[in-house]
């Protein structure tokens, strides 16, 4: 969709797309390059959550570089979604006594089990895994048997 | 005035909406076979059948992820003991959760908090009462999300598992345009023994079969029922005829599998069934459906 100034035939520029406070609506505004003139383009709730529903953005240029990963998942799911970990935060190092435990539990697990020690001490600030915080764990998640 | 068709549109959006396809395209190619695990109706077990499946892939060395595409009834995760890991943001997108066979696995159980949160959109401005409205799109741009956004790396086997229904395949074909060819993908479809069943998933194969896709093949669940000591104890459906239904219908009829109370209750602890009972009648049976495509 464009906007053309009938002053001077002129295509409207993008100026800014500004959101309301509670989301549910989008002011978009174009100015003509020529004369000044401006316009808003206000959308009603409705028109808002498709644009949002399609995972595009109105009135920027495209984007250089590739959104980031799962935008409209995160975004879209009323407040409640669980946090993505930051891409470079360290991860514990397991100790080799609990590599050797890791090595006892059947093969097909081992991959499994391996990142559910690493999640719960990444989450908890732990800078290692033990055989002790891989008994804490089991106890917290319920992982008899692992 | 003059109509200024030559002036390009800021917004681009149709650019948008092509790169987001690009970028689905650019991970699939990455992946060998993408497998939609279908059925018309809902409660046959394929949920189930699609973790053993992947789980007996993996067994036999395949690099193998799942997409829970029922995303308001996510279930891929904990049958295949991926449950409550956290998710990573990696270089190439987010990391998909570890299953058991270390089969990957991305599923909206991931997201939510706590098993008492359902999947809830945004609705901004009170726009509850006119959420179906855009619900459609918010949920196939999701799935559009998990296929593209995961960083799957290179697969043998690429599953989806499909809600029930026939209405999420269209969308579904459209994006993962593997479906259609035999030598990169296709559609298993799923039912049990049962006239109704056998009506409702006709009409899901007549709807595959215009949103373009390959049948693989039929697989008919809850075949007969075993104890856990391996003895047939009977027919759960009485006249449930797979192989000719599959006949009537025009697909290749895959196989059956029995129902084995074992099956349900080790799938559900996240632990899947073929995985230590691969010589059961119906870990035999999953096993050569899984050796068949």
């Amino acid at each position: 969709m464009k906007f053309i100034c009938q002053a001077d035939n002129t295509v409207m520029e993008f100026v800014e797309n500004i959101a309301s406070e509670n989301g549910g609506s989008m002011a978009i505004t174009f100015k003509c390059p020529t004369c000044g003139s401006g316009i808003a383009m206000v959308t009603n709730p409705g028109e808002t959550q498709m644009v949002r529903s399609l995972g595009v953005t109105i009135g920027h240029e495209v984007l250089a570089a590739a959104p980031e990963p799962m935008t409209m998942i995160r975004s879209a799911l009323s407040g409640q979604a669980r946090p993505l970990a930051a891409p470079d935060a360290p991860e514990p190092v397991w100790s080799e006594a609990a590599l050797k435990r890791l090595a006892a539990a059947p093969t097909f697990v081992q991959g499994m089990v391996r990142r559910l020690y690493t999640d719960y001490a990444s989450q908890r600030g732990y800078a290692e895994i033990t055989p002790a915080i891989m008994n804490e764990a089991r106890e917290a998640l319920g992982m008899s048997g692992m | 005035m003059t109509h200024p068709e030559a002036v390009p549109d800021k917004s681009n959006i149709l650019g948008q909406v092509l790169a987001q396809r690009e970028r689905v395209a650019s991970r699939l190619a990455h992946v060998k076979r993408v497998i939609a695990v279908m059925s018309g109706k809902g409660g046959v077990g394929k949920s189930a059948l699609t973790a053993n499946l992947a789980a007996a892939l993996a067994m036999q060395g395949k690099a193998v992820g799942v997409v829970d595409a029922d995303l308001n009834g996510a279930s891929a995760a904990a049958m295949l003991g991926a449950r409550g890991q956290k998710l990573e943001i990696a270089p190439d997108g987010v990391r998909p959760a570890i299953g058991v066979c270390d089969v990957r696995v991305m599923s909206m159980d991931l997201f939510l908090p706590d098993d008492d949160t359902p999947v809830r959109w945004q609705h901004p401005g009170g726009l509850a009462a006119d959420a179906f409205v855009w619900r459609g799109s918010m949920e196939a741009n999701a799935l559009r999300e998990f296929i593209s956004d995961t960083e799957w790396g290179e697969l043998d086997y690429l599953l989806l598992d499909l809600p029930p229904g026939a209405d999420r395949f269209d969308t579904v074909a459209r994006l993962v345009p593997q479906l259609a060819d035999p030598s990169t993908g296709g559609a298993l479809v799923v039912t049990i023994p049962s006239q109704v069943s056998h009506l409702v998933v006709r009409r899901a194969i007549v709807a595959a079969r215009e949103a373009g896709a390959h049948l693989i093949g039929l697989i008919e669940n809850m075949a007969g029922y075993v104890s856990e000591s391996g003895d047939v104890i009977g027919e759960l459906f009485p006249n449930g005829r797979g192989a000719a239904f599959a006949d009537q219908v025009g697909v290749p009829h895959l196989g059956q599998v029995p129902f084995d109370p074992r099956l349900a209750r080790e799938t559900d602890a996240g632990r899947p069934f073929v995985l230590e009972h691969a010589d059961s009648a119906a870990g035999r049976a999953i096993l050569a459906i899984a050796a068949a495509f």
